[in-house]
């Protein structure tokens, strides 16, 4: 029997006008480091690094779920709405969980869309935060699938979308955790990772902005799996390129979802991540 | 080539699951290997018939295009980038997918799983 460190509350914000009931899970004390999911899928993916005691004991790791991921419920008058997810309703959602839980100058640490959105607030919200890791994030993704595969009443999106992801994964993740990540997908509510992807492959407004990120104020760290065929490595150094004073790791046996589907090889880059943030580092 | 794809077929009747996933799945597809068309029937989840074409009477629903070497590469226990998955073959230059994708993409993780069945296992690794 073992019962986890993390715990999980609610939190009520408003974004764009509306309440949202928001889930988020935190462990740990210190410096707070507040971590964003990929999508498609929920705060489960950050549950290992949040159960990782030599991070925790010097870092207070919190993760929440977006409205329509996760235990977060959609907005009231979900049922006629189409989900798209925004780069300003993002933006807004993220601010108002920091200012919500009271986080002061929180590292930002996101995957995928949600380093997408780090480096968006890099270079829009720099004083609210103190350092960002973008893991397997770049400055633009067009799709080369078709976004609306997943979302059809003659098939199951979830498992469709599972199945296109797991192309993302490495071979060397233990076959455990690359269904874990896998079944989060699965159970992705309906339009969901639709309505994430079209956010994430349509609105390049993120490459007019990287010139403005200041690292000498916020120090910003990239981190890519070279078995990521959605943001390659090429893309992410791309990234890193135009950003002054960025730093990139490449991860030679990970994927899309390191933190998820090979906790123990993603540690070691998240530690060295942590440790070029300002206040302190992992142990 | 057309032997490996046998050995696949056997493998696909020993793989419960596979046979579960692909309950609803009766098409025809192509798989070309270098300048060697295979055309695979499939029924209810059950490969029936393996056929070296070419043939232009055989009709099929979706295609995949590549090259021995790619296959051989793939279907290695720890591939590298790009050779670990169909789509990554995709992404490397080295296949092609044509057809009605939308049906590759209801059937994706069996026919995936199909795809990777001369894959040896090996141990999980850091």
């Amino acid at each position: 029997m073992s019962i986890e460190p993390i715990t999980g509350r609610y939190l009520t914000v408003t974004v764009e006008g509306a309440p949202r009931r928001i889930y988020f899970e935190e462990a740990g004390q210190g410096r707070p480091v507040l971590c964003l999911h990929t999508a498609g899928a929920d705060t489960r993916q950050w549950r290992h690094l949040m159960n990782d005691a030599g991070i925790t004991a010097n870092n207070r790791m919190i993760a929440f779920d977006l409205p329509w991921h996760g235990k977060s419920l959609p907005p009231e008058g979900f049922e006629t709405e189409e989900y798209l997810l925004t780069t300003e309703a993002y933006i807004e959602t993220v601010l108002a969980v920091i200012d919500g839980l009271g986080l002061d100058r929180p590292v930002l640490a996101g995957c995928s869309m949600g380093g997408r959105i780090a480096l968006q607030l890099a270079a829009l919200h720099p004083d609210k935060f103190s350092g960002f890791i973008a893991i397997e994030a770049s400055d633009f993704q067009p799709a080369w699938y078709d976004i609306d595969w997943f979302h059809r009443p003659d098939a199951h999106g979830g498992e469709m979308g599972a199945a296109l992801v797991s192309a993302n994964i490495s071979p060397f993740a233990p076959n455990a955790e690359r269904w874990n990540t896998l079944w989060m997908f699965m159970q992705s509510g309906p339009g969901v990772f639709r309505g994430d992807l079209s956010f994430y492959t349509k609105d390049d407004s993120l490459i007019a902005r990287l010139g403005d990120i200041d690292t000498a104020k916020t120090p910003v760290h990239l981190i890519v799996g070279a078995y990521d065929l959605t943001c390659t490595p090429e893309d992410a150094k791309r990234t890193a390129d135009a950003i002054d004073g960025a730093t990139l790791a490449v991860m030679d046996k990970l994927g899309h979802f390191p933190m998820s589907e090979h906790p123990v090889g993603f540690r070691p880059f998240f530690v060295d991540a942590l440790k070029r943030m300002p206040a302190g580092g992992a142990a | 080539m057309i032997e490996t794809f046998h050995t696949m077929q056997a493998k696909l009747e020993a793989t419960p699951h596979l046979l579960r996933l692909g309950r609803l799945f009766s098409e025809n597809v192509l798989v070309q290997v270098g300048d060697d068309e295979i055309y695979l029937t499939f029924d209810k989840g059950h490969l029936t018939h393996v056929t070296a074409g070419p043939s232009r009477k055989t009709p099929w629903r979706f295609a995949l295009r590549t090259d021995a070497e790619a296959l051989a590469q793939f279907w290695q226990p720890l591939p590298a980038p790009g050779f670990h998955d169909i789509f990554g073959l995709l992404k490397v230059g080295r296949g092609n997918i044509d057809g009605d994708i939308l049906c590759l993409v209801k059937n994706l993780r069996f026919f995936k799983e199909f795809m990777a069945l001369p894959r040896t296992k090996r141990e999980d690794a850091a």
